[in-house]
This record gives C-alpha cells, structure tokens and sequence, in this order.
C-alpha cells in the first residue's frame, strides 16, 4: 500500500525539518521519496506531522504489571470502555489492560514503546504481555544489576566473562539491551537492607554500586549494543541524593563509547526526576535538579528521562524494592513484594500524587525544572516512568506546560503548593518549547537514544511510523496558559497514527488492530566464551534457581514476531 | 411528584441491571420511553416491558420529584438505585446485589432482603432494608480502601460478612444479628449492631465507632479495655444501660473505639 500525506507541516528534528510544509510518502512500510500515482492522497494540510512516538521509559508488560492488576482492581474500573468491532474492551487507568495499552499509546500516535525493567526469570510472562499488546514494537530490557553472576564477575574483574554472560542472558531473555535498578540495593533488601551511595557495598558481595555500573557500562560498549547502559541509580526518591546521581554518571565519564552505535550517551539515566532532591529530609527537601542539569549540559555521555509527576492517583512498581517498603512505611497504602531469585526483588503500591502535598508539587516542579534546565532536547526525553510518576497517557498535558510558561506561572500561583515555588528555581524560568523541541523529546531523541536507526524521523528508509495531529502549528499560539487544554487533547488523540505504513489510528479511533513485534538484541561473535561462561555458572544456577535452565529460556514461539538486531561484537 | 410503578410480570433468572433507572435520568421519561427502553441482561439488552407491567402517573421537575416502586421479586434485579441523588426508590421484595452503591442522596427502602454490597462506596442519602443484608453491605470495592463515606444505612434484619469494611464515614444500624468483621479498616462513622456478632468486629479499625448491643462470641486481641460506662453519650446517641468500652485496633495503632453491652458480655468483665 502506498500512502501520500499531502501538505501538512512536518517536524522531523533528525533532519532539521522544522515546521516546513512537506509532503510525506509511504511505500511497503518505509518513508520513500517517490511513490506511484496509485498512492493514496491523505489530505493533511496545515496540520502537524511527525515521525510516530517513541517512549523511552515505561511499565508495560510483565508480572508488575499483572501482580498490578491483580492487587488493584479499583483501578481496573477506571479506565473501562467497551468493546468495539475493531478493540475489545479496555479497562483500567494506571495500569490498563494489555490491549488498552497498545490502544492508548496508538491513540496519542506513538509507535515505539521501552518496557523498562523484565527480569530474565519472568521474560516468558514480559514477552506474553507483549503478545497482548497491539499496535506498537516493544523493546524491552533485562535487568542486571542485582543478579547474581554479575555481582560474581565484577567481583572478578572478569569484563570478558561478564560480557559473554550478557550476550547469553540477552538471547535467552529475548532482550534489547541491559537495565540496571538500584545496583545492589535489590539485592540488599533479600537481607531487609538497602544501600546508600554508589560505595556502599551489598551484604555479603563486597561488590558496590558503582562498580556494578562501570562494569555493566564498559561490557555495553565491549559488545556495542544498541542502547546504551540504562540506569536507575541507587537513592532513588530519598532528599539528598542528588550526588548519588552526579556520582553514577560520573563513574562511567571515561568508558569509551564503540564506535559502531549511532547513540552519542554511554548511560541513560531515567526517571531523573526522582533522583534530583537535595536536602537531608523531607522536611527541608528542596530541588536538586541544577547541578545535574549542570553536569548534564557539561557531559555529552549522559542522557536522561524525566519521569514527569502528573497529579494523578497512579500505581508505582519497580525493582526498587526497598524504596517501595520505604514508600509504604510513609503512606501506608497497600503493598506488593516480590522476590526474585537470584537476579532482582520488585516491589508494587498505589500512590497519590496531589497537588496540594508540598512533596508531590516539589516532584512535579524538580521534573520541570530538568525539562527547561538541560539545554539540549537530545539529552532529555519526556516520559512519566509509567505508571509510576503518572500513568503515559499523561504525556500530552506535560507537552502542555512545557510549550507554555504561562500555563506553568498559573499552576504554580493558583494549584500547586508553595513548595514547588520556594524551593526550587521553576517560577524564575520562561523557557518554553516549540513544536521542534516536543518532537524531539518525544521522537527523535528517544529512538537515537535506544539507537533505534529507522525510528523517530521521517527520513527515506525510516519505518513508516507516522503520526498527524489535528492542530495548526502555524496558527496556533501554545504559549497561551488558555490552549494548554487544546493542546491536551489534540495530541491524545492522533488524526492519524500510521504503523509501518497501515492506519492504525483516524480521527482518534482505532481503526486497525496489528501485533506488536517483539524487538531484541542477538549478539555474535561470542559464542565461545558464552559457552564457557554457561557451563562455568551452571552448577550455581541449578543450585539456587528454582527452574530448570531448560525451561529458562524464552522459545522463539514466544517472540513472534519480532525483530532481531544482530550486531556483531567481534566487529 | 411523579409515581413510576413497575410490576414485574416475568422474573429472568439472568440478572437485569437497574443502573439507568435512578431517577435521576428517568424523572422526564415518560410512559414511552420506558416501554422503548432496553434493560440490559448479561451481556445484551432486551426491552423492559418483557419482564414489568409499567406506569407512570404526575409530573416531576426534577429526581427529587420522583417516586419509584418496584412491585414483586427483585432478587434478580443488580443495581436498584445505583449513583441515584435524590428522589425515593421503593422495592416490594428482595433486591439483587449492590443495591444503592455508590449512592449520593435521595432514600432506597426495600421491604424484603437484600444481597450483598448494600449501599457500597455510599456518599450520601438513606438506606432502608427491612429484611437482611449478606456480605459486605456499606464497604468499598474491592480493593480499594475508600468505603462508605456518608449517608445512613438501616437494616432491620441480620448482615453478613465484613460489613462496612473501609467506612469512612455514615452511620450503620443493624438490628439483628451481625457475621465476622464489622467495621474491619473502618477509619471514621458510627456502626450500632442490636443484635449478636460472631467474631472479630473492628479488625485493622484506625478510628469510628462500633456499637454491639448483644453478644460477641470473639473479641480481636488488638483491643484494650478502657473501663466500663453507664448509659454512654457516644457521637450525641444515648445508649442506656451498661457497656465495656474498648480502643483499637492496637496492631495498626488504631484509636477506634468498640462498646460492648456489659450484661451480654459478662465473661469480658
């Protein structure tokens, strides 16, 4: 099928197209230059085109989610519309049913979604939610940094045995690249304990942080993986742990990226937002999101997501476990724990996020802050860590207060608690972004992020993931604090979203229902040592595990279909 | 003041689902419009009038207007007044499941029984059961850990299970007999039980009032005896005779409060 969206005004930063009235041609699924005269007119005129959505960061699949579910069907009632010919039914808000979930990042034109965090031992269950999921490629990405066999070879110093059991974990797994939650701090609560500071060492292991994140990151580039090491460091949501964070970035500052990537980071550091507090309690918290704006505007290896806080009743879940008991003891909602084996433990409970609470309204401005601070949009993607800081189909109301001050002065002076003011430097700053920078933080740096070549542009050869939004960016004002509602909704609801050159989406509706690929990374060039590495590991794996290696592994019927990156490590 | 009359004429084994007939959405219907009306069943919608005789008889302005009377067996009818905030629904005979839930004003009175989650999530209004009620009348949904708000339910017969679990406010009136875990999570309100409760009333209660007027069979170790008083003024209710007051539930720091009529109760003393 061929396509010819005519005249609308595109925003493709890759190619520095900023608002320039282009037509965009689709040919068997890829951008193209020239299509026949049998393409099919899709009239677009004045209205805003960019390259479909890609969400670096969220919670989408797997046992969190279904233990989410489980644990809260309150919020399955939340979200619930009824089955058409095309969908079935949706239910749920922060944590909504598999199929809503592809329906609603469909629906606010994304194409491209990160599960952020699937230990190896329950990839099986991550990749049958992905199953679920309709209408967007799924890259998720394993965890590592509390696993058993990575403490043992950083403890080694063994990088080469440490890289082949990264390759080996990534196929069994069906990964695309390595994530890493609280390094060894996961690994301390299996003793009720947590670690402070990149040198803090887990129990027992005398293996920090720190050097789990250096080993991780040096093993990343070793192998020359797509994405780079994918981080949540250690002290996540505690006052004061701004230096934590300078700390993890900068300890990967000389690992030298492989020159075969097309990413510029060596280390994502994500939901940044929560990581950014200065202070030493809750009671004199304050914004830390300068200086590591600083350092992020002085260091190009870095780059980061926000995790915006949306004022919503939400649900957090992460391998962060002690931070979730940690969450618990302070609100006293219910609270899911999880243990898992040798790699990780997770941890799962509602959370409200108010306005008026001078902490959320400080998490909300620190969010902001890291948005208007680092000067390069290709550095700082907007996403929600959903559904932990709100859920994602929050992501049009937060491009809403970036695109205007004013919309922000009204929030901070009429419905935000006067923390958000006094203690951080949000009131002081008018930047605002413009279409360009919107798509840039939400498309394009994202995809060269996750170093996802044919995604997040619309230059010739890219995947046709397009989406068009009914909303005319020459006569359209987005600075006004009025037309932040405007531009809420236009932008969650796609006058088209195209998925490998089918329609997905018209007018906000889903019009077609397609199977997301399952997108994972299969390193060559290392079968030798990954042998090696397996047979030297297994008699721990058979001791500690409680499954058999042989049922381990995600089969290939699970990933169907998928997209396979071969990169070749030897190169 | 507008009277809507159904009489039902054939009972379905598969429930209907009044939830659209409050009166809220049906005080300008008129005789008509309820005849081209289709009730849901299960998962589809057939007309009403193959199961009621209907008749509409006066005006209303508004819900407030609005008297309903559902004559014969509703035991298979869900939803009877629910989300209604205002007007009056009267149901002669037993109510299906979640009867006035998530109620916000006006009064729902049925003569007969009820199933369970009798007035569930209820913010406002009044509930009046003259039967008995089965589990979890006056509690949240499940899983959340926000229940009946306000509003006052009234039941003359026995309630089941975990009866106001999560109430944060309302009253409850039991005039029978009462099952395992009253006022379980209660965080604020005032639940008077006439008759006797099994086991375990107040269980995780943070605060709120839990009268029992008969016996209890087995009191949660999470509660500390405060002493005993004599015709106690609780929340401007007048109780007379003897009762042993309790605080709890200690295990999650709770200051809730638990009387317990002495006379029944002479082997606490």
């Amino acid at each position: 099928m061929e396509y010819i969206l005519k005249n609308g005004i595109v925003y493709d930063p890759t190619h520095n197209v900023t608002g320039d009235r282009k037509d965009v041609m689709i040919k068997d699924g890829k951008i193209v230059d020239n299509v026949s005269s049998d393409a099919k007119v899709l009239d677009v005129t004045d209205k805003l085109v960019m390259a479909a959505g890609v969400d670096v960061h969220a919670h989408i699949a797997g046992p969190k989610l279904c233990v989410g579910r489980l644990y809260r069907p309150e919020d399955s009632r939340a979200g619930v519309v009824p089955k058409t010919d095309i969908t079935r039914a949706e239910t749920g808000f922060s944590i909504p049913s598999c199929s809503a979930t592809g329906y609603r990042y469909s629906r606010m034109g994304y194409g491209t979604v990160t599960e952020a965090a699937v230990p190896p031992l329950e990839a099986k269950h991550t990749h049958e939610e992905i199953m679920a999921i309709p209408n967007i490629d799924v890259s998720p990405l394993a965890l590592f940094g509390n696993n058993w066999f990575v403490l043992q070879f950083v403890k080694k110093n063994d990088l080469e045995g440490l890289a082949a059991f990264v390759s080996a974990w990534l196929k069994l797994s069906k990964c695309y690249g390595m994530k890493v939650v609280n390094p060894c701090g996961s690994e301390a609560w299996g003793w009720g304990m947590n670690v402070h500071g990149i040198d803090d060492p887990a129990p027992h292991w005398d293996v920090t942080g720190g050097e789990v994140v250096r080993a991780l990151t040096q093993v990343n580039e070793m192998l020359g993986l797509p994405h780079s090491m994918h981080v949540h460091p250690n002290d996540l949501g505690h006052p004061g742990n701004y230096p934590t964070t300078i700390g993890t970035l900068d300890a990967v500052k000389d690992v030298k990226k492989n020159p075969n990537v097309i990413r510029d980071q060596t280390i994502h550091c994500t939901h940044l937002q929560f990581h950014c507090y200065g202070g030493t309690s809750w009671r004199d918290a304050k914004s830390g999101a300068a200086p590591v704006a600083d350092y992020i505007n002085k260091n190009k290896h870095v780059t980061c997501d926000v995790g915006q806080v949306t004022f919503d009743e939400t649900t957090t879940m992460t391998a962060d476990a002690p931070m979730e008991y940690d969450l618990y003891k302070l609100s006293g909602l219910k609270w899911a724990n999880k243990d898992i084996e040798l790699e990780t433990a997770s941890g799962l409970i509602p959370i409200i996020y108010s306005p008026k609470a001078p902490v959320n309204a400080l998490q909300w401005a620190i969010g902001l802050e890291l948005f208007l601070l680092i000067n390069d949009p290709w550095q700082v993607v907007l996403t929600t860590d959903s559904p932990n800081a709100g859920p994602f189909i929050r992501y049009p109301r937060i491009m809403s207060w970036l695109m205007s001050s004013d919309r922000r002065t009204e929030m901070l002076e009429n419905e935000v608690h006067k923390w958000a003011t006094k203690r951080t430097d949000l009131a002081s700053l008018d930047r605002v972004y413009d279409w360009s920078d919107i798509a840039t933080v939400t498309r394009s740096a994202p995809a060269k992020i996750l170093g996802l070549e044919q995604r997040g542009h619309l230059g010739v050869g890219a995947n046709a993931d397009v989406a068009v939004y009914d909303i005319e960016p020459e006569n359209f004002d987005a600075t006004k604090a009025s037309n932040a509602s405007v531009i809420e909704d236009v932008m969650g609801r796609a006058a088209y979203t195209i998925k490998d050159g089918e329609i997905v989406v018209k007018d906000g509706k889903i019009v077609k229902v397609v199977p997301s690929r399952h997108m994972w990374t299969n390193v060559t060039g290392f079968e030798e040592q990954e042998k090696k590495v397996l047979e030297d590991i297994m008699p721990m794996f058979n001791r500690y595990y409680t499954v058999k290696f042989e049922n381990y592994k995600v089969f290939d019927h699970y990933i169907d279909p998928a997209i396979e990156f071969k990169i070749d490590a030897g190169k | 003041m507008k009277t809507i009359t159904l009489t039902l004429k054939k009972f379905s084994s598969i429930a209907l689902e009044f939830e659209e007939l409050i009166p809220d959405t049906v005080y300008n219907w008129s005789k008509e419009d309820f005849e081209n009306y289709q009730v849901p069943i299960g998962n589809t919608r057939f007309p009403l009038t193959n199961y009621f005789d209907i008749e509409v008889e006066g005006d209303a302005e508004g819900p407030e207007d609005v008297k309903m009377i559902l004559d014969g067996d509703m035991s298979r009818v869900k939803y009877i007044g629910y989300r209604m905030t205002a007007g009056e629904i009267i149901v002669n005979g037993d109510a299906d499941l979640q009867a006035g839930a998530e109620m916000i004003g006006g009064s729902l009175k049925i003569n007969g029984n009820a199933e369970s989650y009798v007035g569930r999530e209820m913010r406002g209004g009044s509930i009046e059961v003259m039967g008995n009620v089965r589990e979890y009348c006056g509690t949240s949904y499940i899983g959340e850990w926000r229940g009946m708000s306000g509003g006052v339910i009234k039941v003359h017969g026995n309630a089941g299970k975990q009866l106001a679990d999560c109430m944060s406010g309302g009253e409850i009136y039991i005039g029978g007999s009462c099952d395992i875990l009253a006022g379980i999570h209660m965080t604020k309100g005032y639940i008077e039980i006439g008759g006797d409760v099994t086991r375990w009333p107040g269980g995780q209660m943070k605060n709120g009032t839990i009268v029992i007027k008969g016996k209890l069979s087995s009191l949660l170790e999470g509660f500390e005896n405060e002493g005993i008083f004599v015709d106690p003024d609780i929340e401007g209710k007048q109780l007379t005779g003897k009762y042993i007051k309790y605080k709890g539930d200690i295990g999650v720091n709770g200051k809730g409060s638990l009387w317990l009529n002495a006379e029944k109760n002479r082997n606490l003393l």
